[in-house]
């Protein structure tokens, strides 16, 4: 137990450091790139009108009173008022969250389905014409900007054929397009990740040593090759995670579909410190319990780094 | 206004590559849409609209952008109400007065109900009013109807509004943002949050539910004073995208677009169930003008500035012919604009030699732009920019973020010219020109007496011959001095689906009642 602790205690203390510093980053950044005020009222509204709701908003105080008071009232899970909507951020946050976890949950799912199997037949059968085939797609969806497939899935499986919604969010027919568009890096990534992990591990020596004991292939593959190829896929699988995150900003808009990708591009236009302040934090934590699960699935698969 | 509309969909054009890559794809495959039989009728009772944005608020009092306006001006009604024409029609009063030079009075419709039940009276009437600019409120509107002094209700049926000075717009007035009219009692005891989370109007449309950036669902109001309009529920979806929300309409999802950019009415109009509707806006995109930086402070130089832009060239390759070349500070359409005025004229050589009388020394003049603040601010930019370099201006482009811009709007920081697109909220020079130019205005930047002068006694002056005069006298200033540089007044699109016929508003109201929306039926 105390091993375990020791392994993770200082991970615990690097990650709330993080959380500190990303948050401080974002509150400085926010409030000396625009003032949210002018967007609220009407564009001809007098400088006397400005001033008024600066004060009513609390953005009058000196830039270190602010930062105090959105400290203390974070550490209670206080993130302040949506300027733009005017309610509790936090509540508007927790509206979007189920939308991006759909789709991030989906595309991520999706991409491993696909994925892990081609990167494996790709890498048993390399310079196959199927290789070459999965390689060749892997390389497109690798390199297609996401707005643009986003774009083109609209006109061609949508707007053409007809067999999908072309935005928004409702049953699954909605949320087939979206997922690939946002899947589709991961997808290619983790395929040839997977390929190349696979391809290596075929090429050392306790596979020539099963393979020469006359296993059958397919157990080589399975049971030797692929426990130890799994780590590095492991490690990019749960990186990718994170990229979907991102990923989903432009997705989202495209596809309108209601998450907090798009709420979070939307509050920076905004200037809504209060949303951007909570869902850089919701991210950042997310991230930081990611990491935390590939560590442990690390510790799972491979006994070198296991606390001693 | 559209000012705040418009920059949701910054997104797309953000990105330059994106937009290509967009308006390649999107031209690679139209001519594959055919489709089966056009569908030029309809059974539907739920009418479908897509805009570039959500809604910020339900609550009328609190914005005005014109995302949320589109939205309020449904769920509730005002006194006076503009239509299509430009004209001024009765709303909730029925007809209104100048009954002193400082008194409108205003009589009300009787039998009006609220979507709760609650009758709706004058007390309502004055309590949405002095709401608008009660400080303990604290609304977004507090400006809008500032020029009244106070509100008497001698009984249900009417409303006596004292003005603090003669006020010839009050009824145009109350028919924009700030004077959509809520229900007393109910808000009192619902709160202002309570209210924005669950609104009642007297408007065509019952609120029902908001999923955030995802849907509005909206219910007709079946005992709308004007007639339950062509429909059972009206569904509002955001979508941010001009690519996929056109997509939208094409494939029959949508039944109207707003917000639709001049490069895509090909599309639409090519589609054979879609057409494209057109208002020509209520007002002018201007590059508005710091005249306190030399050389700027010229009036010759910037003379030589507006002679120089070829605005015929920006009609017709930028906004595919979707616009027109103003002639001065006056929008077409507008109380007093003068249709005998040419339009600004284009003559690169007499633009060279009033730059030499002037004595211009290649001082560089920025041109401050956003991307997608107004539609094609950038692309009009950068054709501005070389029309200026061809007669010898050392002109640069700058690319500033919205938010920017509107912090620079307050501090009045700008350094050379910058994109504008004053809104004429009141269908007259006094609710644009004045309110922008005018002293303590966000464009204010150049001081002139007798432009001063006029501009007051105008805004105060309820005998409509004289203020005809005004506005020619200062339009004659105006053209001297450029405190603006007008560029277009282009048109408002729609996106519709044949089977529906709607007239919008020069306003960008989106007032969807029964005179002006219908489903076609078979």
């Amino acid at each position: 137990m105390r091993g375990v602790l020791g392994f993770l205690a200082p991970k615990l203390l690097r990650a709330l450091i993080a959380v500190w510093l990303v948050t401080t980053v974002v509150f400085v950044v926010m409030r000396l790139s625009g003032d949210p005020v002018p967007l609220l009222l009407p564009p001809d509204a007098p400088i006397s009108e400005i001033e008024r709701v600066r004060r009513d908003l609390g953005l009058d105080r000196p830039l270190p009173v602010q930062y105090a008071t959105f400290l203390g009232n974070a550490l209670r899970g206080d993130f302040g008022r949506s300027i733009h909507f005017r309610v509790p951020a936090w509540q508007v946050v927790i509206d979007y969250l189920p939308a991006t976890l759909e789709l991030g949950l989906t595309a991520f799912g999706l991409a491993l389905v696909v994925a892990v199997p081609i990167g494996i037949l790709s890498a048993v059968k390399r310079n196959s014409a199927l290789d070459h085939a999965a390689m060749g797609v892997a390389l497109v969806g690798q390199s297609a900007p996401t707005f643009f497939l986003g774009i083109l899935f609209i006109l061609t499986l949508s707007l053409k054929v007809g067999w999908f919604p072309t935005s928004g969010r409702g049953d699954w027919t909605n949320l087939v397009l979206p997922a690939l568009t946002l899947g589709a890096f991961s997808m290619a990534s983790i395929t040839r990740l997977t390929r190349s992990a696979v391809l290596d591990v075929l090429r050392q020596d306790f596979v020539r040593t099963a393979r020469a004991k006359g296993l059958p292939e397919p157990g080589v593959v399975m049971k030797h090759a692929l426990k130890n190829a799994a780590l590095p896929v492991v490690t990019i699988t749960g990186l990718q995670f994170g990229t979907l995150l991102g990923g989903a900003v432009v997705t989202e808009t495209v596809f309108a579909w209601p998450g907090i990708g798009r709420l979070a591009i939307q509050s920076i236009y905004n200037r809504d410190y209060p949303i951007v302040q909570c869902t850089v934090f919701l991210s950042a934590i997310l991230f930081i319990v990611l990491n935390f699960a590939i560590d442990i699935l690390y510790g799972v698969l491979d006994p070198r780094v296991r606390p001693r | 206004m559209p000012e705040k509309g418009e920059r949701m969909s910054q997104l797309t054009r953000r990105d330059l590559l994106k937009s290509a890559a967009t308006v390649g794809a999107a031209a690679a495959l139209s001519p594959a849409l055919g489709g089966p039989a056009a569908a030029q009728t309809t059974q539907k009772r739920e009418l479908v609209t897509a805009q570039g944005g959500d809604i910020s608020k339900l609550d009328p009092h609190f914005s005005t952008s014109s995302n949320d306006i589109r939205i309020s001006f449904n769920i509730y009604d005002n006194l006076t109400s503009r239509h299509a024409d430009g004209k001024l029609y009765p709303g909730l009063a029925t007809e209104w007065k100048l009954t002193a030079p400082t008194t409108w009075t205003f009589k009300l419709r009787s039998g009006v109900k609220f979507h709760n039940g609650d009758p709706f009276s004058s007390a309502d009437a004055k309590f949405s009013i002095e709401r608008t600019y009660d400080p303990n409120q604290k609304t977004m509107v507090a400006t809008a109807l500032s020029t009244i002094d106070h509100i008497d209700t001698p009984d249900p049926g009417t409303l006596v509004v004292h003005t603090k000075k003669p006020d010839p717009l009050l009824p145009a007035r109350v028919a924009f943002y700030g004077g959509q009219i809520v229900p007393k009692k109910y808000l009192e005891a619902a709160g202002n949050d309570g209210f924005n989370a669950k609104p009642v109007g007297t408007g065509p449309v019952k609120f029902v539910s908001w999923t955030k950036d995802d849907k509005l669902v909206l219910d007709a109001n079946d005992a709308y004073w004007g007639g339950k309009p062509d429909f059972d529920r009206m569904t509002m979806r955001p979508i941010p995208e001009t690519a996929p929300r056109v997509a939208a309409l094409l494939k029959g999802e949508v039944d109207i677009i707003v917000q639709l950019p001049a490069d895509q009415d090909e599309r639409v109009a090519g589609n054979p169930t879609t057409r494209v509707a057109g208002a020509l806006y209520a007002g002018l995109y201007v590059l508005a003008v710091n005249s306190k930086r030399p050389p700027l402070d010229n009036p010759l130089v910037k003379q030589a500035l507006s002679l120089a832009i070829d605005r015929e060239s920006i009609v017709k390759e930028l906004w595919r012919g979707r616009g027109i070349v103003p002639s001065g500070m006056i929008a077409k359409g507008d109380n007093h604009f003068d249709p005998k005025l040419p339009p600004l004229a284009y003559n690169p050589g007499a633009a060279r030699d009033l730059l030499k009388k002037a004595g211009y020394k290649n001082e560089e003049i920025t041109i401050e732009t956003t991307v997608a603040y107004v539609s094609n601010d950038k692309q009009m930019s950068e054709a501005i920019q070389g029309m200026w370099r061809d007669v010898g201006v050392n002109v640069k482009v700058e690319v500033i973020e919205y938010s920017v811009r509107a912090q620079k709007n307050r501090e009045k920081s700008f350094k050379g010219v910058w994109w504008g697109d004053p809104t004429s909220t009141l269908g007259d020079p006094d609710g644009m020109m004045w309110r922008l130019l005018g002293p303590g205005g966000i464009n204010d930047y150049w001081r002139h007496p007798r432009f001063d002068e006029l501009g007051n006694a105008a805004r105060f002056s309820v005998d409509e011959k004289f203020r005809g005069e005004a506005y020619r006298e200062m339009t004659k200033i105006f053209l001297e001095n450029f405190p603006w540089l007008p560029v277009i007044q282009p048109y408002e699109d729609y996106g519709l689906q044949k089977y529906v016929e709607f007239t919008p508003n020069p306003n960008q109201q989106f007032e969807i009642r029964k005179f002006n929306f219908k489903f076609k039926r078979a």
